[in-house]
C-alpha cells in the first residue's frame, strides 16, 4: 500500500478519495480532470458504490450536495469553465453546512479557453464564485503525492467544519505523472449522527435549507458561519518554507508554480543571493500571519503566478509595507521556465543587488 | 352522532367546504380570520350531517381536524 | 367512528403559507395521508424546492432538505444512491412546482426519469410562477394571460407550453407517469390513488415514477377558488387532459 508507483495526479486523487471512503462520486468530462471520473467509474461500481455520469456539472454538483445530506463521504471533480456551474450549488452548501470535495484540475480562461494548465481560479475558488457571505475551504497540491495527501485533508476538513472544500490542482498536474505513493489516511472519522438526514426514525424530522425568511435568523445564521471561518482561519492556515531561515529575496508561489519557483531559488542561492520560497498549501484560509512575519525580513517579496495575478492581493494583505511586493506570472499554457523568471527578476532585484 | 371539528384559526375562508356539504351545515360566521374575510363555522342543531369527511378533504388548510361518522 | 384526522406526517402546529384556496395545501395533506399509510414517515427524505412549495419541510414531519431551483430530481438522485451506497433503502421524492420541474430543472428532471432513478417527484402545475407573482411559466396555456404575457401567450413570443407528464412517460426508465387534478372530491380521490400508486412503485424498486397536478392559483389566476376550479375543469383539462400516461405494471 505505501509503495511508491507512478500515478497521474488525476489518478492520484482518485485512489486517495476511495481509499479514505469516498462513497459518492458525481461528474462529467472535462478535460485536464476527465481520468478522475474515468477511473472511478469501475472502481466504483466493482465495490457497488454511488456513481453518476451526471448530465450537467450543475446536476453532478446537485447530486453531491443531496448525497452529503446522508453522511456519506462525497466528491465531484470538474476544471475551471465547468466548475464555473457548480458555483451556485457550492454557495448553497455553505449555508447548509454540508461537507462536499470538490476537486477543479484548473485549465486556462477566461470562458472556454482552453486545455492549457493556468492557476487562473485563485480568485473564483477563494473569494467564491457564488452568491453571497460564505468561504470555502481551498486546498493547493504541488505534487502528485500531495494531491494524496490534500485529498485526505479535504475530505476530513470537509466533514470536520461541514463544509465544501475545494481541491485546486492545475492541468499539469492532473496530467503529469510522478513516483507517488497512495498512504493510509492520516485522519479519524467524524461523528455525523447529530445532523444527517437518515430519515426521522427515533428522533424528530430534520430540515436542511438556505432559506430562511426571517431577517433575524438568517443573520444570526450567517454571523454562526463567520464564527466557523475564524476558526478555520485559527487552526487549519497549511504552508511550506523553502530555504527561509536566512532569506533576503522572498518568492511567494502556489501549486505547480512553486515548484519551478524553488528553481529559481537554487539559482540565485549559488549566486550568493539569499531566496526563498513561501508556499500556501490552503489558499482559504491564507496564511497571512505567517507570510507577514517572513516578510518582514526582506526588501522585496516576488510573487509568481500562473495567471494575472490573483494570488498577488493577499501576498500584499500578508506583506502590507513591510517590503516591495513584484509580480512575474503568464496566465496559461507552458509553465513560466527557470530562464524566464530569472529575465523576469533581474529588473526587480537589481535595484537590491548591483551585479546582477 | 356524526360530527366535524373545525379549527377557525386555520380557516382562510375559500369557503370550499360550505359547496361542498351536501347538507349546508358549513356558513360563514360573524367572525374575521386571518385573511380579512368571514371564517366558516359548523352548525348542526338538528343532528344533520353525514360525517362524509368531504369537507375535510377539500380543505386546503385542514382546518377541519377531525371528523366522526356514526356507525 | 373517526373517518378523518390531522395525519400523522403534517407537523403540529404547522400553518400552511398558501393563499386562500390553493391546491398546494389538498396536496401536501394527500402525500401527508400516504406517508401515513404506507408507513414511511421514518424512511422518507422530502426534496423541497422553489416556489411556492419551498416550505415542504414546514409542514411534513420528515427528513426534509432544500433544492437549489430546479434542481430537486439531481439532489434526490443524490440521497436515493448514497443511502443506497451505505446500504439503506430510503423513500426519496421531490416536490416542486411546474417552473422548477419541468423549465429551470428540466434537464435534471428528465435525466432523472431517462435513468430511471428510483425517486418520485411530484409536480404541481398551476400554469404559471406563482411565487413571484404569477408570470408566464413553461405550462401557461395559449392565450393565457400573466404579468409577462400580458396579451395572452402566444406563439409567436412565447412558444408552445409543455406536457410534462407526456413527455416523462416518453422515458424508458419511468415507472409511473400521470396527471391528476384536485378541482373536485372525485378527483381528489382519485389523486391520492395516483400519488399512493406513484410511491409504491418506489418501494418496489420500478423506477422513477411522476404525478403532475393540475392545480389552481387563484391569486395569480384573479379568481375566487371556486372560480379557479370551473376553469381546470372547463379549459385546462382539455389542454392538459387526467390520465394515466404510463404505468410498467398494467402497460
Amino acid at each position: 500500500m505505501n509503495e511508491k508507483e507512478l500515478l497521474k495526479g488525476n489518478i492520484a486523487i482518485a485512489k486517495a478519495a476511495l481509499n479514505c471512503g469516498c462513497k459518492c462520486y458525481f461528474g462529467y468530462p472535462i478535460t485536464p480532470q476527465t481520468e478522475i471520473g474515468e477511473f472511478l467509474s469501475g472502481e466504483m461500481q466493482k465495490r457497488k458504490l454511488a456513481y453518476v455520469c451526471a448530465e450537467s456539472e450543475i446536476a453532478a454538483i446537485n447530486m453531491a450536495l443531496g448525497a452529503a445530506s446522508t453522511g456519506a463521504k462525497v466528491m465531484t471533480s470538474s476544471s475551471s469553465c465547468a466548475v464555473s456551474l457548480m458555483q451556485e450549488a457550492i454557495s448553497y452548501a455553505s449555508s447548509d453546512e454540508l461537507p462536499i470535495v470538490i476537486v477543479n484540475v484548473m485549465r486556462a480562461g477566461p470562458g472556454q479557453g482552453y486545455i492549457f494548465p493556468s492557476q487562473g481560479d485563485y480568485n473564483q475558488a477563494t473569494i467564491g464564485g457564488g452568491n453571497g457571505d460564505y468561504k470555502t475551504i481551498v486546498l493547493s497540491p504541488s505534487s502528485v503525492q500531495e494531491c494524496v495527501d490534500l485529498t485526505y485533508k479535504a475530505f476530513y476538513l470537509a466533514q470536520k467544519y461541514r463544509t465544501p472544500v475545494i481541491l485546486l490542482a492545475d492541468g499539469m498536474l492532473g496530467q503529469m505523472a510522478e513516483p507517488a505513493s497512495i498512504t493510509e489516511n492520516p485522519y479519524p472519522e467524524i461523528d455525523n449522527s447529530s445532523w444527517i438526514l437518515d430519515g426521522a426514525k427515533s428522533r424528530p424530522a430534520r430540515e436542511i435549507h438556505s432559506l430562511e425568511p426571517s431577517q433575524n435568523k438568517l443573520n444570526r445564521h450567517i454571523i454562526e458561519l463567520y464564527k466557523k471561518y475564524t476558526t478555520i482561519e485559527q487552526n487549519e492556515c497549511d504552508w511550506e518554507e523553502y530555504n527561509c531561515d536566512d532569506i533576503e529575496v522572498l518568492i511567494t508561489a502556489f501549486g505547480t508554480m512553486a515548484r519551478h519557483a524553488k528553481a529559481l531559488c537554487n539559482h540565485y542561492r549559488k549566486k550568493g543571493i539569499k531566496m526563498g520560497l513561501f508556499r500556501p498549501k490552503t489558499l482559504y484560509p491564507f496564511p497571512y500571519k505567517r507570510l507577514n512575519e517572513l516578510s518582514q525580513k526582506v526588501n522585496v517579496v516576488i510573487d509568481i503566478e500562473m495567471n494575472m495575478g490573483q494570488m498577488l492581493k493577499d501576498v500584499r494583505l500578508a506583506v502590507l509595507s513591510n517590503a516591495k511586493v513584484s509580480f512575474i506570472g503568464k496566465p496559461t499554457g507552458d509553465m513560466l521556465r527557470e530562464e524566464e523568471m530569472v529575465d523576469a527578476s533581474k529588473n526587480v532585484l537589481k535595484e537590491y543587488y548591483a551585479n546582477i | 352522532m356524526s360530527y366535524i371539528k373545525l379549527d377557525k384559526n386555520k380557516c382562510k375562508s375559500c369557503y370550499l367546504c360550505m359547496d361542498v356539504c351536501p347538507k349546508k351545515l358549513l356558513k360563514k360566521s360573524n367572525e374575521i380570520g386571518k385573511t380579512g374575510e368571514y371564517t366558516v363555522e359548523f352548525k348542526d342543531e338538528q343532528n344533520l350531517c353525514l360525517g362524509c369527511g368531504q369537507c375535510a378533504m377539500v380543505c386546503p388548510e385542514i382546518a377541519i381536524t377531525e371528523v366522526y361518522k356514526d356507525e | 367512528m373517526q373517518i378523518f384526522k390531522v395525519p400523522k406526517s403534517i407537523k403540529k402546529n404547522s400553518n400552511f403559507t398558501f393563499c386562500s384556496g390553493c391546491d398546494h395545501g389538498v396536496a401536501i395533506k394527500l402525500v401527508a395521508q400516504i406517508i401515513d399509510e404506507l408507513n414511511i414517515q421514518e424512511d422518507t427524505i422530502a426534496i423541497a424546492s422553489s416556489g411556492c412549495s419551498v416550505l415542504l419541510y414546514d409542514f411534513l414531519d420528515v427528513d426534509c432538505l432544500e433544492a437549489p431551483h430546479g434542481r430537486a430530481c439531481a439532489v434526490a438522485t443524490g440521497v436515493k444512491r448514497a443511502h443506497k451506497a451505505m446500504g439503506n433503502n430510503k423513500f426519496v421524492f421531490t416536490y416542486q412546482g411546474d417552473g422548477d420541474f419541468a423549465s429551470i430543472g428540466l434537464a435534471e428532471s428528465m435525466h432523472s426519469a431517462l435513468r430511471g432513478e428510483n425517486i418520485t417527484a411530484i409536480c404541481i402545475n398551476n400554469t404559471n410562477y406563482g411565487m413571484t407573482g404569477g408570470q408566464l411559466g413553461p405550462t401557461t396555456a395559449l392565450g393565457q394571460i400573466t404579468t409577462t404575457s400580458p396579451n395572452g401567450r402566444n406563439i409567436e413570443y412565447h412558444g408552445y407550453p409543455i406536457k410534462t407528464a407526456e413527455q416523462i412517460a416518453l422515458c424508458e426508465g419511468v415507472s409511473y407517469s400521470a396527471r391528476v387534478a384536485l378541482y373536485d372530491i372525485k378527483n381528489i380521490m382519485n389523486a391520492k390513488k395516483v400519488i399512493k400508486k406513484a410511491f409504491e412503485y418506489q418501494k418496489k424498486g420500478l423506477g422513477f415514477s411522476f404525478v403532475e397536478i393540475l392545480s389552481n392559483c387563484p391569486t395569480n389566476w384573479k379568481l375566487s377558488p371556486k372560480d379557479s376550479h370551473e376553469k381546470i375543469k372547463n379549459e385546462l383539462v382539455k389542454i392538459y387532459p387526467l390520465d394515466v400516461f404510463k404505468d410498467v405494471e398494467n402497460d
